[in-house]
């Protein structure tokens, strides 16, 4: 950006190329002491270059000025003479002090001659126009004359050192700056007048706030495509649930270990089940299955829920017509204590497959596609209990650096249980736990950072275009 | 699930395996173990097979795997003449004992049988609520006629571990057994006892032996009792038990008993199921022959009866698990090993489908992203003290920090902004997210709702600022929405508004108040929105 002086010197400086300080100041009716400070400026804007030269000058004496005025001595002297002999002794009256001068200068420029004591001019007239011109403007004078003028103390030599600047740049900014271009100098076409300041480019900007996508979300996002893409449906039901759902459809006794205090989260009140059907069959798997009284209050009480299973038995008390593939993603509640790895809220993925003939071979090849899906290639299958599935198997998945974790429960659905819901075609089921999967996946030190409570943390997370397949 | 600590150079050495080959081993009976010293390892067992939780019940199982016994263990029994008179005992009605002779026990053997009982009274006990075990030298004994009835809290013995005598009052307040499982069976002033012909107490069930036949490693022969509430679990867990000694080599012996419910015990009670070939295969989609059935069915340890077109298969007495054809069929696998079963090839099928519920999620989270907010994931759980209206108290919280179950998202995001107050300014947040709260229509008068909330904290922020991307979020779905001014306990008087869509409300957005903000010790200026995605679902 540069100002107006600065541009008024560099547009004089295009004319001139090279020029003192004080031949601008004076050209262009600028300050000297401006006229420096701008000469700093525009050579650090590498407009131009500075340099101090010595400079030889000629001032103008007292009786150079006084000559200027009244004229030469030896052009008194001829002008007196007007052309016609004169006596030496009435010359001098007439003329005075400078008389000597005047003869002595008159004869040296051969204006003169003098005979006895007579004076003959030998020019008509005479102006010594050269010298008052060389007095007026000594730069332009030719040297004898100069030597002349200072020999008759006319002028003075002077040595001066004079601060020169020279165009290097040529500027095309040869008009006032501005910040912004608006719409006002559009439209008006104004905008010609100005140019725009330069940025400093190469400085960071400043903090900017990111719409973001939070990456554990957008994992669970990307599972569920991938259950989408295996032909299931998403199935959705609420975090507060009856022990019905939660356990007793499940064939879980009511003595089961699981189903103690500490192993759920308990909630005031009880549940209403308009299905009398069902709550008798359920009562009567679990008494016959496990020799006991089987209480349908302890069934209407509230939780919530502690695993996505309760999804899936509710899907089957709604007595579907197969075949089905039906997933559900959600939230699930276990008390624990929490640390770098147990939360005690945690999504798990929960699939049912109901279909005429759906074996367990069938069931390790839907697993094996799904952790496939997932990215995890290597999988083993290891037999395993859970109440409501037989044969039942967990899922061991290879994970880098890490070796074998499990990953998943599953099995093909108890005939206790489909019987109980009218399903005479066989189903298989699993869960998956999600929060320690990604984890393990996202390489996090801290189950508790996929619910970064920082936002800086979220802000600075790299977005990996691999992190989730 | 129990886990149990195991000499391991006992079982190496019965099996004559490595440690590697047990490992493998251990995995097909849905086992695993890991080392704890140079000597121990700790296997952990699944909740189905308690026959499993002593090391004789291991390797029996795992020898049928190595194929070195096929079919069910034979073990001797024989009568004795000890005589078990149970009488009315309401609390813990059933009660059945037994022997075992020609025991040898090391000392890791006592600790690991000790552990056999515990873990028992844990699991299938249901922490000795269900069944009581007591393990008593049977030559410290001295009648053949031994009793379980009920004494009163005067009367006296001198219980494990203790020099002196005490009465039971003294025993269930003093000791620590008596402290935890003192009220079990604690009816009308009167506990259950099983004592000898002359008065001495030997057990007081569910909570102490006495002293006077504690086992030690001298001893030989063992008389084992089960008392319980249920008669079915009683006879198992006695016939688990002898048979898992008998595999260790001692000798069942008979008791006579004197009930309404046995004549004898141990029961070792067996039980038939009758399944066919083409069962199992359908089940396991495998091609097995009659012939691999029965032999991997024989290394399960099972006895197998060839009836033409069905196979009987006799279930163990000390196989609980097995309720019907498919605990059988899952046995066949487990033997045929999960390793050696190809998973199918998958069919995809039908095209898949999600719920509306993921389908506007996904809508309002891209729309977010564009306005520029960056998405935050909070818990479900938080503490009721920031919460209003009526929400989800949690009866059995374990910290308080989590004790109660959120109605709004706006607690979240204020708890997430206060813990933000040192972030580059400006924070631009949103969260989709479910809330709980009361419905009278669900079966369990609550449901979730589904909630987006947006916030905007910097140095200086205002209404319009978050109003604004709010505003447009809604109407690119379609949404012509209307403020009406209102008033919110956390929002400033006349900086807030209900948004309304044909006079249904579909959120709120107002500027925090300051003394909301100075509770939270927030420094900083709020706006914050919540939107009812399920009221918006319904619009479009």
């Amino acid at each position: 950006m540069l100002s107006e002086n600065e541009i008024k010197i560099l547009e004089y400086l295009a004319k001139v190329k090279e020029a003192s300080a004080e031949n601008i100041s004076k050209q262009l009716n600028i300050p000297l002491d401006t006229v420096f400070s701008i000469s700093r400026l525009l050579k650090e804007k590498g407009y131009i270059e500075l340099e101090e030269k010595e400079h030889i000058k000629y001032e103008l004496t007292e009786e150079g000025k006084r000559r200027l005025n009244e004229g030469f001595p030896e052009e008194k002297l001829l002008n007196t003479l007007a052309g016609k002999e004169g006596k030496i002794k009435d010359l001098k009256e007439k003329i005075g002090k400078d008389f000597d001068i005047a003869i002595g200068w008159a004869k040296r420029k051969g204006l003169i001659k003098i005979e006895d004591d007579n004076i003959i001019p030998l020019v008509q007239v005479y102006e010594a126009k050269e010298e008052k011109e060389a007095l007026k403007k000594p730069e332009d004078a030719k040297e004898e004359i100069i030597q002349q003028l200072l020999y008759r103390k006319m002028l003075i030599k002077k040595t001066e050192k004079e601060l020169y600047l020279r165009l290097i740049k040529e500027t095309v900014e040869t008009k006032p700056s501005i910040t912004f271009l608006t719409s006002e100098l559009l439209v008006s076409g104004e905008w010609r007048k100005y140019t725009l300041r330069e940025y400093n480019v190469e400085a960071f900007p400043p903090f900017y706030s990111l719409g973001k996508k939070h990456f554990f979300k957008e994992f669970l996002e990307k599972l569920r495509d991938l259950m989408k893409e295996l032909g299931f449906k998403e199935v959705y039901s609420d975090y507060i649930e009856m022990e019905f759902y939660n356990f007793d459809l499940l064939f879980q006794a009511q003595d089961h270990p699981a189903r103690e205090i500490h192993d759920s989260f308990a909630i005031t009140g009880k549940g209403k089940i308009a299905d009398e059907k069902l709550i008798e069959k359920v009562r009567q798997i679990h008494e016959k299955g496990w020799k006991y009284t089987w209480d349908v209050n302890i069934a209407m009480r509230l939780m919530l829920r502690s695993q996505t299973t309760a999804t899936t038995a509710r899907v089957l008390a709604s007595r579907p017509k197969p075949p089905i593939k039906v997933f559900t993603i959600g939230k699930v509640f276990r008390p624990d204590s929490i640390d770098a790895t147990h939360l005690i809220e945690f999504h798990q993925l929960d699939g049912l497959v109901i279909e005429d003939g759906y074996n367990f071979r069938d069931l390790l090849g839907t697993l094996k596609e799904i952790f496939n899906g997932i990215g995890i290639k290597e999988i083993k299958f290891k037999p395993a209990y859970f109440p409501f599935t037989e044969p039942s198997v967990e899922v061991y998945g290879k994970i880098e650096g890490l070796g074998w974790v499990e990953m998943s429960g599953a099995g093909l659905l108890r005939p206790e249980i489909l019987e109980a819901v009218n399903i005479s075609s066989s189903a298989g089921a699993w869960g998956i736990g999600i929060d320690r999967l990604a984890m393990l996946l996202f390489g996090l030190k801290d189950i508790r950072l996929l619910y970064a409570s920082d936002v800086e943390y979220l802000r600075n997370r790299k977005v990996d275009i691999n992190a989730y397949y | 699930m129990p886990t149990i600590n195991v000499y391991k150079w006992r079982i190496l050495n019965e099996l004559k395996i490595n440690e590697s080959k047990l490992e493998d081993l251990l995995f097909n009976l849905k086992s695993e173990m890991k080392p704890i010293d140079q000597d121990h390892i700790e296997i952990e067992i699944n909740n189905d097979r308690p026959d499993l939780l002593f090391v004789y019940g291991i390797i029996r199982a795992i020898k049928g795997l190595l194929k070195r016994e096929l079919g069910e263990a034979k073990y001797q029994v024989k009568d004795t003449d000890y005589l078990f008179e149970v009488k009315e005992v309401k609390s813990r009605p059933y009660a059945l004992s037994a022997i075992v002779e020609n025991i040898k026990l090391d000392d890791e053997l006592l600790k690991e049988l000790i552990q056999f009982q515990e873990k028992l009274h844990v699991t299938v006990g249901r922490k000795r609520k269900k069944i009581a075990i007591g393990l008593h030298d049977l030559d410290k004994i001295d009648s053949k006629h031994i009793l379980y009835t009920t004494v009163d809290l005067n009367y006296k013995f001198v219980p494990l571990n203790s020099s002196k005598e005490m009465i039971v009052k003294e025993v269930l307040e003093e000791t620590e057994q008596g402290k935890e499982y003192g009220t079990i069976s604690l009816y009308n002033g009167k506990m259950p006892a099983i004592m000898q012909s002359d008065g001495q107490i030997l057990s007081l069930p569910p909570v102490i032996n006495a002293e006077k036949t504690r086992i030690e490693t001298s001893t030989r022969n063992l008389f084992i009792d089960v008392t319980g509430t249920s008669l079915d679990t009683v006879i198992f867990t006695l016939d688990l038990i002898v048979t898992n000694l008998a595999e260790m080599g001692g000798k069942i012996g008979r008791v006579k008993v004197l009930s309404p419910y046995a004549e004898f015990s141990p029961v070792l009670r067996h039980s038939s199921i009758k399944i066919s070939i083409d069962y199992i295969n359908n089940v396991l989609g495998t091609q097995l022959t009659k012939d691999e059935i029965i032999e991997l069915l024989k290394m399960a340890r099972f006895d197998v009866n060839d009836i033409g077109s069905e196979l009987e298969v006799i279930i163990p007495p000390y196989r609980n698990d097995i309720l019907a054809q498919i605990d059988i069929t899952e046995d066949v696998a487990m033997t045929y090993g999960y390793a050696n079963l190809i998973p199918s090839p998958y069919k995809v099928g039908k095209i898949g489908e999600l719920t509306e519920k993921t389908k506007i999620t996904r809508v309002i989270r891209d729309l977010s992203i564009g306005a520029g907010f960056t998405e935050i994931f909070t818990f479900i759980l938080t503490n009721d003290s920031y919460l209003i209206g009526n929400f989800v108290k949690i009866l059995n919280p374990v910290t308080i920090d989590y004790n109660a179950v959120r109605n709004s998202l706006i607690p979240s995001m204020l708890q997430f902004l206060s813990k933000n107050q040192h972030a580059r300014m400006p924070i631009k947040v949103f969260e989709v997210g479910e809330v709980v709260v009361e419905n009278e229509k669900s079966e369990t008068g609550y449901s979730n709702k589904l909630n987006a909330v947006y916030s905007i904290m910097n140095s200086k922020v205002s209404f319009e600022e978050l109003q604004a991307p709010v505003h447009y979020i809604l109407s690119n779905l379609g949404i012509s929405v209307e403020y009406k001014k209102a008033q919110h306990p956390f929002l400033i008087d006349g900086r807030t508004a209900l948004i309304y869509c044909n006079g249904k409300k579909i959120g709120i957005i107002g500027e925090v108040k300051p003394e909301i903000l100075e509770k939270l010790k927030i420094e900083y200026p709020i706006a914050i929105s919540e939107i009812y995605l399920d009221e918006i679902k319904e619009l479009l």
